[in-house]
């Protein structure tokens, strides 16, 4: 099928490849900007009367 | 990798930024929902202990409320002589010292009376 050839460049310009390349850098910053955030809510949390 | 398809038919130019706008919109009325609903970040901002304005802006809304017109603001729970307790519109509780014993006796009656005994 046309849909499994790795070189056919889709309607945004991209291949399979360079949408899961560009996905797996989202994931990342994803991850990194919720670790960073979980961080900041603990410290909110054990700091200030938020949470009670 | 999962869900990764979606860039073959949404461009990142346009699915990108509206998904850091989406995160960005969505945790920013977030905090500010907290914040507008909280007072210890303004006593934190002032350098007040945390928390403390909260216990006097309940103090005043009482004091204000027991000495000109009490039904209008709390509804009354209790009167012992010199505690009151009351319950806020919005359903918090708060209690309120009365200091000086020598209250005047008709606003001590009528709190009396408004408490049910």
């Amino acid at each position: 099928m046309a849909d499994d050839d790795p070189n056919k460049v889709w309607p945004t310009g991209l291949t399979v490849k360079e949408a899961e390349e560009i996905h797996s850098q989202l994931i990342d910053g994803t991850r990194v900007f919720g670790a960073i955030a979980l961080l900041a809510h603990f410290l909110v949390a054990v700091s200030t009367p938020w949470l009670g | 990798m999962n869900n990764s398809r979606i860039w073959l038919v949404v461009p990142p130019t346009v699915g990108l930024p509206v998904f850091l706008g989406a995160v960005a919109v969505g945790s920013f009325s977030v905090h500010v929902a907290v914040l507008s609903n909280t007072t210890w970040v303004a006593d934190f901002l002032s350098g007040q202990e945390l928390g403390s304005s909260a216990t006097a802006s309940i103090d005043g809304k009482v004091k204000t409320a027991a000495v000109t017109d009490p039904a209008a603001k709390v509804s009354m729970s209790s009167y012992d002589g010199e505690r009151i307790t009351v319950i806020l519109p919005d359903g918090r509780h708060a209690e309120a010292v009365i200091d000086d014993p020598g209250i005047d006796l008709a606003l001590e009656d009528r709190l009396r009376e408004m408490a049910g005994k």
